[in-house]
């Protein structure tokens, strides 16, 4: 079955085959027509009998007429064409005579004719003869005439008697066709055999006699074996042997139009040619051959195109061989390539765009058109409509673009009015929304989630807070029994000691938790920071004294006012002389700078470590991280990151700087 | 011999409690959680309740408002929040004063005492009229004798101190800046000696108050100045 699909020979057997059992076909329905109503063969005598004989005849007299018709309605002074005016005085009028054209095969030349005029009283004839009256009457006396004189038909013509050569004029032509014409023609039956149409019907006949023997079953078998073949070959098509698929080969993908119009020009001009051979003045030699190629020819370019067009539906390609399809393409991707903003429904939109501008135009030079005054007036109403509308749609956009800078900007509260808004500007609004709504959550969330984190912390360190206090508590009720053991005391001693640590660790993770979260309410009151720097010198003396450490206090005069909460203020100081007692080196001076400029206040404090810091400022400001990495000494690693939050959450920046043994912090407030 | 009634759902730090109250003299009654409290409260002459907050049953605030609704004695809040909050919500439903866990013994002892002093000894008796008698709440100067009492027992302070305390006291309720103080009590002008007043000021609080890190009488306000509460 594959290797009947695939063979190239049974296909081209079929191409073959089809034109020539299609001319058999032809022949044999023509054979049946022809032969059961005439006979077998033809002669002139014969000939004219036939309708195709009476047909042209009839419609060779119709084109004199018309002729000579066509010639006067222009200007009653013209002749037609082809005619010339000769001297005759045996006819009263004027008489024209038309030459016979040699090269014509056709009936028409072979007639001899006379016709008059009557609105005129010109003849026009091709016979020459020396007395015209006479000559019009003896044209009867020829084996076939034919006369048309005051509405009535002489003739030996049995198709074209009065009766059916009225009917024919009336269907054919026009009634009037012949009115106004005195019309006598005749024809030589010898003639006949010169004309085309004779030779046609006779080779036909010719050829048909050949096969008259079994003409009836022909029909069918060659029908069949047409329709056959072609269902075989639109089942074959395009198959190739070891190709898988439709192969389609150069031909397939030429543009179908223009492949169209060739093969329509091909076939036309082999159709006329065809057409020209039978009518007109082929001479009869060339004839049969120039059919025969004009029918190879015309059936060729025909299968050719039928089978492209086969192959090309089977290939799924028939659209896009279109050019109009090619160019509708590329037109569409050339616009999407320009208006490609993306997936949804941006095409749609500059699509609309584009229609409304085209629209827009359309309307514009119509209405320039018609230039009257209201028309003017309208096309002003119509551009200041459309600059009204570009406005509107340029205050949306600034809306839209606002939003989306507040959004920027870290805006949460950001809403726009989707109704106010109207195709893609609403979908971006509702973006927008979607966007804001988004963010506003996200950061509620993240507010959640510190407040839980905080709170857990909190409950935690709740929990922890009652077994410590009776460890706290039992430890010192030991401290106070009279154990007289050394080892046991100085156990006590350290159980003492870490208890204390725990305790201060757990409040100082509650405070941290809190304060790093934002989840303190600010008490905000003027304070002045160098009184506060006073009053924890005063808190601090005691320690300060203990380790030695001198206090280098350099102020401004004037007082240092600021905005913030003054149990927070003090607690970063708090925070950084508790540090400085522990970890500053004996004997050695607390720098404390208080400056205020226009600008900004700023608070320095060094001191000299008095181990070594191993660490950088960026790691000593994690939580739980203190200068020494061997956690040895008290406290909880917190006191820096809560005195950062609190110096942040009170409008300030808190820096850390370490140079060798040098610690300095700095504290900044920007004033403006 | 005081009653007083400790409760606590941790019977730890209840014993605890029993044993350093204890050995200051005081008899010592426990509940473990509300109910029982007010049963105990009912049932026994009590002088001043440790009452916890977070218990099983009825939670310290349920109790303690229960109490109030029929007896006047100084109640001790204890609990492991020290959230502001929660302080002030006690202190609103007439707690006399406030502990955070893990608290420290002595200022359990110095509050219970103090509590007690104002309770039972100060509470019937109306003090002399003497307009050389400055108070707020139970801090007090005798001008004229020099005696500083808070909750009824002697301070000692030293001549600065006493001059400090006296003009805070005069002016309870105001604040005075360091310079402030230093001027009205030096009367000259102050240069330089501003911390001095600051340690002078924060041994007054150590000498005066029970925690000198939470006064209760002289309070800092860090970055502005110093003041008395004007305690009624």
């Amino acid at each position: 079955m594959e290797k009947l699909r695939e063979s190239t020979l049974t296909k081209m057997l079929c191409y073959i085959l089809i034109p020539i059992m299609g001319v058999i076909l032809i022949a044999s329905i023509l054979n049946i027509v022809l032969f059961t109503e005439n006979g077998s063969n033809i002669k002139p005598e014969e000939y004219i009998e036939t309708e195709s004989f009476s047909n042209e005849y009839l419609s060779s007299i119709y084109t004199y007429t018309r002729t000579i018709k066509n010639a006067k309605r222009t200007n009653p002074d013209n002749e037609p064409y082809y005619y010339t005016e000769i001297n005759d005085n045996s006819y009263e009028g004027k008489v024209y005579y038309r030459s016979i054209n040699y090269d014509d095969y056709s009936i028409s030349r072979f007639i001899n004719y006379i016709i008059i005029d009557e609105s005129t009283g010109n003849l026009y004839t091709n016979i020459k003869t020396s007395d015209y009256n006479l000559e019009i009457q003896e044209m009867a006396n020829e084996p076939i005439y034919w006369t048309y004189e005051n509405d009535t038909i002489n003739t030996n013509i049995e198709n074209l008697n009065q009766e059916n050569a009225k009917y024919i004029i009336s269907t054919y032509y026009s009634s009037n066709a012949l009115e106004g014409f005195k019309i006598y023609t005749n024809l030589n039956p010898e003639d006949i055999s010169y004309s085309n149409s004779f030779y046609i019907q006779k080779t036909i006949y010719n050829l048909f006699e050949r096969h008259q023997n079994y003409p009836a079953y022909l029909i069918p078998i060659t029908s069949i074996l047409i329709v056959a073949m072609i269902i075989y070959l639109i089942w074959a098509i395009g198959h190739e042997k070891g190709k898988e698929g439709i192969s389609l080969n150069g031909i397939d993908k030429f543009s179908f139009e223009v492949l169209t119009f060739f093969v329509v020009m091909v076939v036309g001009i082999m159709c006329s040619g065809f057409v020209a051979g039978v009518n007109y003045n082929m001479p009869q030699e060339l004839l049969i051959p120039i059919m025969s190629i004009c029918y190879i020819i015309a059936y060729a370019s025909t299968a050719l195109y039928i089978t492209t067009i086969i192959k090309r539906i089977k290939a799924k390609e028939f659209w896009h061989t279109f050019t109009t399809y090619r160019i509708y393409r590329w037109i569409k991707n050339q616009l999407n390539k320009t208006f490609r903003d993306d997936k949804h429904n941006k095409i749609k939109t500059s699509r609309k765009i584009i229609i409304l501008y085209v629209l827009f135009i359309i309307a514009s030079i119509i209405l320039a058109g018609v230039g009257s005054f209201i028309a003017v007036i309208l096309l002003l109403a119509l551009w200041f409509w459309t600059l009204y509308k570009l406005l509107e749609y340029n205050k949306k956009m600034n809306k839209i673009q606002t939003a989306l800078q507040d959004i920027y900007e870290g805006k949460s509260d950001v809403h726009l009015n989707e109704e106010e808004l109207t195709g893609v500007l609403k979908s971006m609004a509702k973006y927008i929304n979607d966007i804001a709504g988004g963010f506003s959550n996200a950061i509620e969330q993240s507010l959640k989630s510190e407040r839980l984190k905080t709170e857990l912390i909190t409950n935690v360190s709740h929990d922890i807070k009652t077994p410590l206090t009776s460890i706290i508590n039992y430890v010192d009720l030991l401290k106070k029994e009279d154990i007289n053991n050394a080892t046991i005391e100085q156990y006590i001693a350290i159980l003492d000691k870490k208890s204390q640590r725990l305790k201060k660790l757990i409040e100082d993770l509650v405070e941290a938790s809190k304060v790093s979260s934002g989840n303190v309410k600010l008490n905000l009151e003027t304070i002045n920071l160098k009184e506060l720097i006073n009053q924890a010198i005063g808190e601090f003396e005691d320690k300060f004294k203990e380790k030695g450490l001198k206090i280098d206090l350099d102020v401004t005069n004037e007082d240092v006012k600021i905005q913030a909460d003054n149990r927070y203020m003090y607690r970063i100081i708090d925070n950084l002389f508790s540090n400085i007692s522990k970890y500053a080196m004996e004997n050695t001076r607390v720098y404390i700078n208080l400056q205020k400029t226009q600008k900004e206040i700023k608070l320095e404090i060094k001191n000299i470590s008095a181990t070594r810091l191993n660490i950088s400022a960026e790691e000593l400001m994690q939580r739980f991280v203190r200068g020494d990495k061997s956690r040895y000494t008290e406290g909880s690693g917190l006191g820096l990151s809560i005195a950062e939050s609190l110096t942040e959450i009170q409008g300030g920046t808190f820096k850390i700087s370490i140079d060798g043994d040098l610690f300095k912090v700095i504290l900044r407030w920007n004033m403006e | 011999m005081y009653n007083i009634l400790v409760v606590d759902d941790d019977k730890e730090i209840a014993n605890a409690i029993e044993i350093y109250l204890s050995r200051e003299g005081y008899n010592i009654i426990k509940a473990y959680d509300g109910e029982e409290a007010i049963k105990k409260v009912n049932e026994n002459e009590i002088h001043l309740i440790i009452l916890d907050i977070m218990m099983p049953k009825k939670d310290g605030l349920q109790t303690l408002e229960e109490i109030r609704k029929s007896k006047t004695i100084p109640v001790i809040m204890l609990s492991a929040k020290s959230e502001d909050y929660d302080k002030i919500s006690g202190l609103d439903l007439g707690a006399d004063d406030y502990i955070t866990k893990p608290f420290n013994p002595l200022e359990l002892i110095a509050r219970v005492k103090s509590n007690i002093r104002r309770y039972v000894d100060f509470g019937n008796i109306t003090p002399k009229k003497n307009e050389n008698v400055l108070k707020s709440g139970d801090l007090s100067i005798d001008d004229e004798s020099k005696k500083v009492v808070v909750d009824g027992k002697e301070i000692k302070l030293t001549a600065t101190e006493y001059n400090i305390l006296k003009f805070l006291l005069k002016n309870k309720g105001k604040v005075f800046s360091i310079s402030q103080i230093y001027e009205n009590v030096w009367n000259e002008e102050s240069y330089g000696a501003e911390n001095i007043i600051a340690v002078h000021i924060r041994h007054i609080r150590e000498k005066i108050e029970i925690n000198p890190k939470e006064p209760k009488y002289l309070k800092v306000m860090w970055g502005i100045g110093y003041k008395i509460e004007d305690i009624k």
